[in-house]
């Protein structure tokens, strides 16, 4: 078995992502069934956020009420972006830190990205609560009926995001998050990590793309 | 014999053989590239007019910068590269699905044809 360790650390010297910490798992892929679920249901989320784009690239000219170049707030919605891609380098140094056994550096980088994920749906409402005041609501247009189900629905997938990230910590703090539990931190990391590559094609394809 | 990288070691021994050894500079490497290729986005909105974007050309630097981000996060971020192969065959087999079914969808509704803005 030591040479086995050894083996795996000279593997880890001469690649920098190789990936030691991944434990074969009991089941007939090597995987455990938890984040083989997680991988799946991730596979079916594109579809959903697929159909959801699809509708808002079908609506995205109004008949009637605001355009999406008048209303639209590029800065301010580039610095969310920028706030969201920030928040999945702070998850994977949460994973990175439980695989070292860091636990104290767990729940900071694990703070670190609830907060953030707070500070962009912070934004969302900000900039939601705006486009309302400048007289597009829901039902405006077919337009604003698919921005608002489409970015609604992500900002959605945030907050329970937020909600997991939270558990974690608390669990963290009770004792109950030692080292061979990682991969439930890097499970919720999955789904974190997706929420901001929803983000990134909704951010090009919504709001960039004219 | 010899030993890949998904041999089933203890992961207490392999607490030990990771103390010393950190990706984490990778992974911050890759935030300030993903974190560029923000501000290159956010500036084809901010200078519309700059040759290497002018146009309908701008449509495809954003997605080729999109597609760029995406492959990174998936790949680094969430360790597609470094994991077992079937993850990421579930993982593409979900979008290439999604982006087949909603392609064709938009085609008919003829969204790619010129002056078809419903």
């Amino acid at each position: 078995m030591a040479n086995a360790v050894q083996a795996h650390e000279s593997v880890a010297q001469a690649d920098a992502h190789a990936p030691h910490a991944h434990i074969q798992h009991d089941t007939n892929t090597g995987i455990s069934n938890t984040k083989l679920g997680m991988w799946l249901f991730l596979a079916s989320e594109c579809l959903l956020f697929g159909g959801l784009i699809t509708t808002y690239l079908l609506y995205k000219h109004p008949l009637e009420g605001p355009t999406p170049k008048e209303i639209f707030d590029i800065p301010f919605t580039s610095t969310s972006s920028f706030v969201l891609l920030m928040s999945s380098l702070t998850m994977v140094l949460a994973v990175s830190a439980i695989e070292r056994g860091d636990h104290q550096r767990l729940r900071i980088w694990l703070g670190a990205t609830a907060l953030l994920g707070a500070t962009f749906i912070s934004g969302q409402i900000y900039e939601f609560t705006v486009f309302v005041r400048e007289g597009l609501g829901f039902t405006t247009s077919r337009f604003s009926s698919a921005f608002y189900t489409l970015t609604g629905f992500h900002g959605v997938h945030v907050t329970v995001g937020i909600v997991m990230l939270m558990s974690l910590v608390l669990l963290s703090l009770r004792g109950k998050l030692p080292e061979h539990r990682a991969e439930t931190v890097e499970i919720v990391g999955l789904y974190w990590h997706f929420v901001d590559v929803v983000w990134i094609f909704i951010f090009a394809v919504v709001y960039l793309i004219p | 014999m010899a030993i890949t990288s998904h041999d089933p070691i203890p992961t207490a021994q392999l607490d030990g053989a990771v103390k010393d050894y950190s990706r984490d500079k990778v992974y911050v490497l890759t935030a300030l590239f993903l974190a560029a290729l923000t501000v290159v986005e956010v500036l084809t909105y901010a200078f519309p007019d700059f040759p290497a974007w002018s146009g309908n050309l701008v449509i495809v630097v954003l997605m080729l910068l999109m597609a760029i981000k995406f492959f990174t996060v998936v790949h680094i971020f969430m360790h597609l590269r470094f994991d077992k192969p079937i993850l990421t065959w579930i993982f593409w087999a979900g979008v290439v699905l999604a982006g087949g079914v909603y392609f064709a969808a938009l085609c008919t509704f003829r969204i790619f044809w010129p002056g078809s803005h419903g």
